[in-house]
């Protein structure tokens, strides 16, 4: 409780650098991966920061220093030549993008290990801390890195806030953006390098095997919440920022652990719970309309049943008791009593000792619902020259989602018709 | 061939346009030309060349040999004159963008990459909506439409770039019987206003209701005229007929062996 008072209060002062160095390398990796996501390259991010490795390891051994910005820039070349290889092979062979990914970031990583491997047996004492960049150590950046990278992250983001404009037009269509004489292939070099810089600047947060979950996942959980672009630039890097911080913070409390998998592993559960309660798509959304539909499925075929019966005895005064409409259309008794509760509870029928019985509203209701029924039996009948018995079914469905204005033009390209296929009378 | 002895420069000239996809001919030695302020079809089987045709004369693909003119121009210096309208289906309608936006691109231009839209864009653009009659779904993000909302969003797009030469990809793909007439409305409106429309067609039933010249494709030009004197059984015979079998022969092996279509000169 304490270090968690210390660290949001900043009392140590590296923690202040720490964060700040944290938020911005996260923001600018949702920023980019953003535009990243909607292009469809999910995977790209993670071919790139495989392919980074051997160029920070070759930037070290050539340097022997580990000065962030060094190492930075051999990461920016290296990542960036493993990005024009997977075009190259997809351009100049037969092969398709994701073996040329997978071949890409298999050969980079590799190398990169061998590297990194040969620069551990060196015994080089300046060389420890150099394997971080595996799984990130963000709570160890100092100063000095959290200034590069800070200037570099800005840098970033002023980037594509100026392009994007553009941007969003080649993304969404290629073809209409080139025929407006944009400069399609320079954007796509930009779009693609910047992609690079940002990986190259995160991997110092979440290391090279979880980049790519850095880059993508706020982008795609942000797509659960809002149809809008820049709401969804917005909360990405709100999501990542606030993983960020929290794994920094369990890495900071407890030394031993890596913050990469940790900043991951928060902005997992946020993936998780916008994909499970997002408003737009989510899982929970879709089920609470399931349900409501059920609902008023419910709802509707009592009122129709009462009408049925109604009009069977040419009164729709009268009292029905459960057994009588259950009798006429299967209910289950808990959903029938369900559904007489909410009807009562919105003033649409009222419950007496022996039963149920219309009021008004319910009864407009229910005539309601058998209109719809009937205009689309006819409409089946005359309109899809199905025969009168297949009919039935469907109108049992459609029945519920027919609207007021679908309703009138059926009436109307059925010229107002008072029979249905079956010669029951279309009430109105 | 019918060529044209007017003055007037032809909206669209196409000089034995030869493309190949993949080593494969897709259009042979295609050549003719468009009047201007017509509404012109583009009529032919699956998979003779219509979307390749309209993309090659807007430059996303490179002719083999051969060159398009409009205008009497390079298509570099009348990109501002043409516009077109992408087949529905190649964008992915679930992008984060509404209509107003997306109709907003039509007013980009290369020269301005980062100016914001000004407010004559902004008042075009809204315009062009309520020509396509969609200026209730300004807000409305694009996923959510119809697809023959979709495609009057397209129009809308395409209508604000202000152009006179337009190709159209199959406008009517798709679309309900109300929004093909409000389209075809749409059309011959930009027609009376001295716009030339070029458009790709499938449905042989309304061609010659709807256009007024037409051209006839299949891999090589079968014909291309007025409707009247195009829109004939012989010529309809000859387009989608199977009596090709010595050109396809020859594509076969041209594929086969990546053979190229245009001798290399000696320079």
């Amino acid at each position: 409780m304490e270090q968690l008072i210390d660290f949001l209060l900043f009392r140590d002062p590296n923690v202040r650098w720490v964060v700040l160095g944290v938020s911005m390398m996260c923001a600018s990796s949702a920023i980019v991966g953003t535009f990243t996501f909607l292009r469809k390259r999910a995977l790209i991010g993670d071919a790139i920061s495989h392919a980074i490795l051997p160029g920070i390891c070759l930037a070290f051994l050539l340097t022997q220093q580990k000065a962030s910005w060094i190492l930075l820039i051999g990461a920016f070349i290296s990542g960036w030549l493993g990005l024009q290889s997977i075009d190259t092979i997809t351009r100049r062979t037969k092969l398709k993008a994701d073996a040329a990914l997978g071949i890409v970031l298999s050969t980079f990583y590799g190398f990169g290990i061998v590297l990194l491997t040969m620069i551990q047996n060196t015994g080089n004492a300046a060389q420890s801390g150099l394997d971080k960049f595996l799984f990130g150590k963000a709570a160890a950046l100092v100063q000095e890195d959290v200034i590069t990278f800070s200037v570099f992250s800005i840098l970033l983001i002023l980037i594509v806030g100026l392009f994007f404009s553009a941007f969003r037009m080649i993304i969404f269509d290629r073809d209409h953006a080139q025929t407006l004489g944009l400069p399609i292939r320079k954007l796509e070099l930009l779009l693609s390098t910047l992609t690079v810089f940002a990986v190259a600047i995160g991997i110092q947060a979440v290391g090279v095997v979880l980049m790519a979950a850095l880059l993508i996942t706020p982008a795609a959980a942000a797509r659960y919440w809002t149809h809008n672009l820049y709401l969804m630039l917005i909360l990405a890097t709100a999501f990542a920022v606030f993983s960020g911080i929290l794994g920094t913070f369990v890495s900071y409390t407890f030394p031993h652990m890596p913050t990469g998998p940790w900043i991951v592993a928060v902005l997992s559960v946020v993936a998780l719970l916008s994909i499970a309660f997002g408003r737009q798509k989510g899982v929970w959304m879709a089920m609470r309309l399931q349900r409501r539909n059920r609902t008023k499925m419910l709802l509707e075929n009592i009122l129709k049943c009462m009408y049925h019966l109604g009009e069977k005895q040419g009164d729709f005064n009268q009292v029905y008791s459960f057994k009588a409409l259950q009798a006429h259309r299967f209910i289950e008794d808990q959903q029938l009593k369900k559904g007489v509760r909410m009807l009562v509870h919105k003033g649409w029928i009222e419950s007496l000792k022996e039963g149920i019985r219309f009021k008004e509203e319910g009864l407009r209701e229910g005539k309601r619902i058998v209109r719809i029924h009937r205009l689309w039996e006819l409409y089946l009948t005359q309109h899809m020259n199905l025969p009168p018995d297949h009919v039935h079914e469907d109108a049992e469905a459609i029945e519920h989602i027919i609207t007021p204005e679908l309703e009138r033009e059926l009436e109307r390209q059925l010229q107002h018709p008072t029979i249905d296929p079956h010669n029951s009378v279309i009430p109105r | 061939m019918i060529h044209l002895k007017s003055n007037a420069p032809p909206a669209l000239e196409l000089h034995n346009l030869t493309v190949m996809y993949d080593s494969k001919p897709v259009l042979w030695n295609v050549d003719y030309e468009v009047p201007s302020k017509k509404l012109v079809g583009i009529v032919g089987p699956n998979g003779s060349g219509k979307t390749t045709m309209l993309k090659s004369i807007m430059g996303l693909l490179s002719p083999s040999s051969g060159y398009v003119k409009i205008f009497d121009q390079d298509l570099a210096q009348v990109r501002d004159r043409v516009a077109y309208v992408p087949q529905r289906g190649s964008v992915d309608w679930d992008f984060p963008i509404n209509v107003f936006d997306t109709v907003l691109m039509g007013r980009f231009k290369r020269n301005r990459l980062f100016q914001r839209s000004s407010r004559e864009d902004k008042e075009i653009a809204m315009e062009c909506l309520k020509k396509v009659q969609m200026e209730k779904f300004v807000k409305r993000q694009i996923s959510q439409l119809s697809g023959g909302q979709q495609q009057r969003v397209f129009i809308a797009r395409a209508l604000a770039q202000q152009a006179d030469l337009y190709l159209m990809d199959e406008p009517f793909a798709g679309v309900d019987a109300a929004t093909e007439s409000a389209i075809l409305d749409i059309l011959q409106d930009m027609q009376a206003a001295g716009k030339t429309i070029i458009v790709v067609h499938h449905d042989l039933q309304t061609v010659a209701q709807y256009f007024n010249w037409l051209v006839m494709l299949n891999t090589r030009l079968i014909a291309s005229g007025p409707v009247e004197q195009v829109f004939v059984p012989d010529i309809l015979e000859q387009t989608y007929g199977g009596n090709m079998s010595i050109l396809s022969q020859v594509m076969e092996l041209v594929h086969k062996q990546a053979h190229p279509v245009r001798e290399r000169r000696n320079r």
